[in-house]
């Protein structure tokens, strides 16, 4: 078990020196956020919806987006000379490859709302100081279930003909459990609801991500053949 | 009672034009692929 | 493609739910006739989950067996039922109009059957992009398992959302006990969809074989 969680940080390491060397894939996320929270803002009347009640929806749909980004390139890295032989080849445990790179997009989907949740605060003039704990809280437990879904369909839409289609198609409905839950645990925090009347979705979130992970892991060698 | 049965007749009809046309779409692609069954081995 | 005794009874038991729902079965007094769409409507709903169900086990047992018959059942079962899905989610709206008012509320089962719908085509099209069988194979049942698992965290999140967001409706459909002829109705429609379903499996599955170039007699070899 340890020397799958080391090997698995040894993959993550990898990737994120992949793309920290670059950062190709991490600026075209951020701007890409940046630009939706902008645009989400004139896309609306602001005289009807107050900002604080849009949001928690613009955070999350572009939480969701901008994940999906991320999560595209996960595996999209190693097509170039199928550079995935040598990880499966390599004397590893193909669960460890999994993890290896869903703690990567951890680090990426992480990185993006680092920037992209305050943002959203200065745009849309958020009393985010006071809620900062728990909204992190929600943030990274939602990222754990976006990444586990996300990364095992990477790994799945890359070898398809459709991949930049497929890799929404596959993983949007499984984000819709994640969403909801952050969404509207987010809004509860938002308008100064207690912390404890976003309990009932945080525990759902949990139970999705302890799900998932397990159920993406031990799924993931299924998709690579014998 | 309300006077409704535009929206039962409607989707009567749906459904059924759904069955059907999912089921002729399946003899075709039978048909189709009976056609190239003689001589092909795989 | 002969028609099998199967499909004869199952077209013959459509049959006789329609006659038996359109004439002989009394109309409801606060929906009107509208309310007759709940026989076509409720059975779809049925095996359009009883289907992904199915898909959801052939593709565990595919991975553990291995064996290509359990890739074209899971197959055939998808395809049949994303169209009974496209059943219940086009009769829904036209039951909900006249009752509810609105082509659509998000009603929590109707919107979890649109779930199931999208988690159906998504299988379809990934599998429309792989040509190579044995990946196509591995991949969908892995999608079967994980759209399985899926829809009870739909279900909660849809069910907790609505429960925290109540939305004014004006009547309520389906009463919980109804008059037996409408429940006499209504059982024979879910056991003739159910026969509609098993014919329509057995012959998109009959279809897999002949496209597979696979000799039913040779169906028992593993892969």
């Amino acid at each position: 078990m340890r020397s799958i969680l080391a090997d698995a940080w040894l993959i993550a390491r990898k990737d994120l020196a992949i793309e920290f060397r670059t950062r190709s894939a991490f600026l075209s996320a951020v701007v890409f956020a940046l630009l939706a929270i902008v645009i989400f803002f004139f896309a609306w009347d602001a005289t009807a919806v107050a900002a604080i009640d849009l949001a928690p929806g613009v955070l999350w749909v572009i939480f969701t987006f901008s994940g999906l980004l991320g999560m595209h390139r996960s595996f999209g890295v190693e097509q170039p000379d199928r550079a995935i032989d040598g990880l499966i080849a390599s004397p590893i445990e193909r669960e460890s490859i999994f993890l290896g790179k869903a703690i990567a997009s951890l680090a990426f989907v992480l990185a993006i709302q680092i920037i992209a949740i305050p943002a959203v605060g200065l745009f849309y003039n958020l009393p985010l100081a006071r809620v900062a704990v728990p909204l992190s809280l929600i943030t990274f437990l939602a990222a754990i279930g976006l990444v586990a879904v996300g990364t095992l369909f990477s790994a799945m839409a890359v070898n398809t003909r459709l991949a930049e289609l497929l890799l929404p198609m596959l993983a949007l409905p499984f984000f819709v459990p994640i969403v909801i839950p952050a969404a509207q645990a987010t809004a509860k925090l938002m308008s100064g609801r207690p912390v404890g009347d976003a309990f009932a979705w945080l525990k759902l979130l949990v139970a999705f991500d302890i799900v998932f992970v397990v159920a993406c892991t031990l799924a993931y060698p299924f998709t690579l053949e014998e | 009672m309300p006077h409704n049965e535009s929206y039962y007749y409607t989707a009567y009809v749906v459904a059924t034009v759904i069955y059907v046309a999912y089921a002729a779409g399946l003899l075709f692609r039978w048909n189709r692929v009976k056609a190239r069954l003689p001589g092909k081995d795989e | 493609m002969k028609p099998t005794p199967l499909t004869i009874a199952a077209l013959a038991a459509v049959v006789v739910t329609y006659i038996r729902a359109i004439f002989f079965t009394p109309i409801e007094a606060v929906q009107g006739p509208v309310q007759k769409i709940f026989y076509i409507h409720a059975p779809a709903a049925w095996v359009a989950f009883m289907a992904f169900g199915l898909v959801a086990l052939a593709s565990a047992l595919y991975l553990w067996l291995r064996e290509d018959r359990l890739d074209r059942i899971a197959e055939s079962s998808a395809e049949v039922g994303v169209v009974f899905t496209t059943v219940v989610l086009t009769t829904g709206p036209l039951w909900g109009k006249p009752v509810w008012g609105a082509y659509w509320t998000w009603d929590a089962r109707l919107t979890l059957t649109l779930f199931l719908w999208f988690i159906y085509v998504a299988y379809l099209v990934m599998r429309g992009a792989l040509d190579d069988r044995a990946m196509r194979a591995r991949y969908s049942a892995v999608l079967g398992i994980l759209g399985a698992l899926l829809i009870p965290f739909i279900h909660l999140s849809v069910y907790l959302f609505r429960t925290l967001h109540p939305r004014p409706i004006v009547m309520k459909p389906s009463a919980p006990s109804l008059p037996s002829e409408m429940l006499t109705t209504l059982l024979l429609a879910f056991g003739a969809f159910t026969l509609l379903y098993i014919a329509l499996l057995r012959a998109r599955y009959r279809y897999a074989v002949t496209r597979d170039g696979a000799n039913p007699a040779e169906e028992h070899r593993a892969s």
